[in-house]
């Protein structure tokens, strides 16, 4: 589903981001994406949906190489990826329930079905009582919960989670991660990016090791969590 | 459905853009307006002072002297040779009626002319020019060939008044496309300008929408529809201005120009065509300002 070959990403005039990346991730994985703070998680998540742009290498989404993809095509590449941004991107000055159906707007969903479409997702993750709200006046974890109701609302083949739990209290992260679990079960590829070695060792999945935008290990769930256990 | 469901959406777009900026929104409407109203009156004025030089035109005439030698077969066939030059409606003035005349128009002084031992008027043709050949160029064509025929001793028309009516008519047509040009470079800046203005307002949706998997399309159109709303109801505004200044003001033209082609003969000021014209314009000019400000400031 997603594939890196020799990639290669640095901003002009600092070293690079990330240095000689080569990942593939199979149809209905799920996969961690963990390292210290500024390792290049973000960055490499940005690659998958074109966010950014590959200095060198291959990257292949759904079999398209990304990589050389025209413009236009982004669009399309985007609507099958949902994505759970770090700093959320939620708009301001619009209610919740608007913020979500954003994501349906685009695509030309009617309005009555988006509506009935975004109130399912809210209440999934368990804010159909705040779909009128406006994000600033949600908690930190209420707005994740949006964004993430946002990138799951028109059913993506991708799910890439950029820190999904990183302003939730433990309960709420283990729900959360619960309804991750259970999106990918129902098939979609997720990949989440998290410092948080409790995840890891609590759901025991693949783990792919960054550090100073290298991959330094990439080891499956049982591995890794005991190279956690044992410090 | 999804291409409803798109349009729909396109339009609430467009319309929330313009209520979340209402004062932008309503010092450019209303700049539009007077911009439009302007250009809609000179041309209704354009089009009332036409009107009323085609009802004067229509005594242009040109009197045609000929040769006092000529009798009255070779009139009669020169009359049907510039019939068929010209197009127009020729009558024959033989002397008698000429100096008949010109008895009528002297009154008490005429009696004089009934003791002339012979008539000193020599014959005429008056012809009537068709409406295509009233512009002094085409006139002073006309004179020329009317003065190249056999028998033909002099011609004479209105040169002057001819030349000063249609310079004035010239001067306004001038007038009203330059003035047409500045509204439509003040419309297009104008609706380019508050465009630049709500794309920057909504650059974090832009980013956000392109985020989620919108077309550079789908960013654009509600722009686009937002200036096109701009001139259209710029437009409306200066329609329902113009309306208002035809009642009060033309009631007052009509008598002031009822001497010239009789009451009820002045065009009016607004007809449904240009009325329509208006409109379209107006939304032409909105949309092209918003293309302007989209393909300018719309980094998608
Ligand atoms: N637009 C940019 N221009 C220059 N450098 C950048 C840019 N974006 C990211 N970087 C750099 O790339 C490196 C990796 O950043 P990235 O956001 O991918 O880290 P991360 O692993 O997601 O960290 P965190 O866990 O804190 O979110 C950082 O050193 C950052 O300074
Ligand atoms: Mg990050």
């Amino acid at each position: 589903m997603i594939q890196m070959f020799h990639v290669y990403k640095a901003y002009p005039g600092d070293p690079p981001v990330l240095s000689d990346i080569n990942l593939h991730v199979e149809k209905g994985e799920f996969v961690f994406l963990t390292g210290p703070s500024g390792a290049g998680k973000t960055t490499l998540l940005k690659l998958v949906f074109c966010a950014e742009k590959a200095t060198k290498g291959q990257i292949l989404v759904g079999g398209r190489n990304v990589a050389r993809i025209r413009e236009s095509a982004v669009p399309y590449l985007r609507r099958n990826i949902g994505v759970v941004f770090q700093d959320f991107k939620l708009l301001p000055h619009r209610t919740v329930e608007d913020n979500v159906a954003f994501a349906l707007d685009v695509l030309g969903v009617p309005r009555a079905e988006a509506r009935e479409r975004v109130h399912r997702m809210l209440k999934l993750v368990g804010l159909q009582h705040k779909a009128g709200s406006l994000p600033l006046r949600l908690s930190g974890g209420e707005q994740q919960r949006v964004v993430i109701a946002r990138a799951l609302v028109n059913d993506p083949t991708i799910l890439l989670a950029d820190e999904p739990t990183g302003n939730l209290d433990p309960a709420l992260t283990v729900e959360i991660m619960d309804l991750l679990m259970d999106v990918n079960v129902r098939g979609t590829t997720v990949m989440v990016a998290t410092h948080d070695n409790t995840l890891l060792q609590r759901y025991q999945k693949r783990t792919v090791r960054l550090e100073r935008g290298m991959l330094v290990s990439d080891e499956d769930g049982v591995k890794a969590a005991r190279r956690l256990a044992l410090g | 459905m999804s291409i409803l469901a798109k349009t729909a959406y396109f339009w609430r777009s467009a319309a929330s853009g313009l209520r979340h900026a209402p004062f932008v929104h309503f010092v450019a409407v209303t700049t539009i307006a007077i911009a439009l109203f302007s250009a809609g009156l000179a041309r209704g004025l354009g089009h009332l002072v036409d009107g009323l030089l085609g009802s004067l035109g229509g005594e242009v005439q040109v009197t045609v002297y000929l040769s006092p030698e000529l009798d009255e077969e070779s009139a009669v066939v020169l009359r049907q040779r510039m019939e068929a030059a010209t197009g127009g409606t020729v009558t024959v003035v033989p002397p008698e009626a000429a100096l008949e005349r010109l008895a009528t128009e002297l009154g008490d002084l005429g009696e004089a002319l009934a003791h002339l031992p012979e008539n000193p008027l020599p014959p005429s043709l008056e012809l009537e020019v068709p409406r295509e050949r009233r512009t002094p160029g085409a006139l002073k064509a006309l004179a020329e060939e009317l003065r190249a025929l056999p028998g033909v001793t002099g011609v004479d028309y209105g040169e002057e008044a001819v030349a000063r009516l249609s310079s004035i008519s010239r001067a306004l047509g001038y007038g009203g496309w330059v003035g047409f040009a500045v509204v439509m470079m003040a419309t297009v800046a104008i609706v380019a300008a508050t465009l630049q203005l709500a794309i920057y307002a909504r650059r974090e949706e832009i980013e956000i929408q392109k985020l989620v998997g919108a077309t550079d399309r789908f960013v654009k159109v509600p722009f686009l529809i937002e200036g096109f709303l701009q001139g259209l109801l710029g437009a409306v505004v200066a329609l329902v201005g113009l309306l208002a200044f035809e009642r009060l003001v033309g009631p007052g033209l009509s008598s002031l120009f009822a001497f010239l082609v009789g009451r009820g003969g002045l065009v009016p000021l607004l007809e449904p065509k240009q009325a329509l014209e208006l409109l379209v314009t107006g939304g032409a000019l909105g949309l092209g300002g918003s293309f302007i400000a989209v393909g300018r400031f719309l980094r998608v």
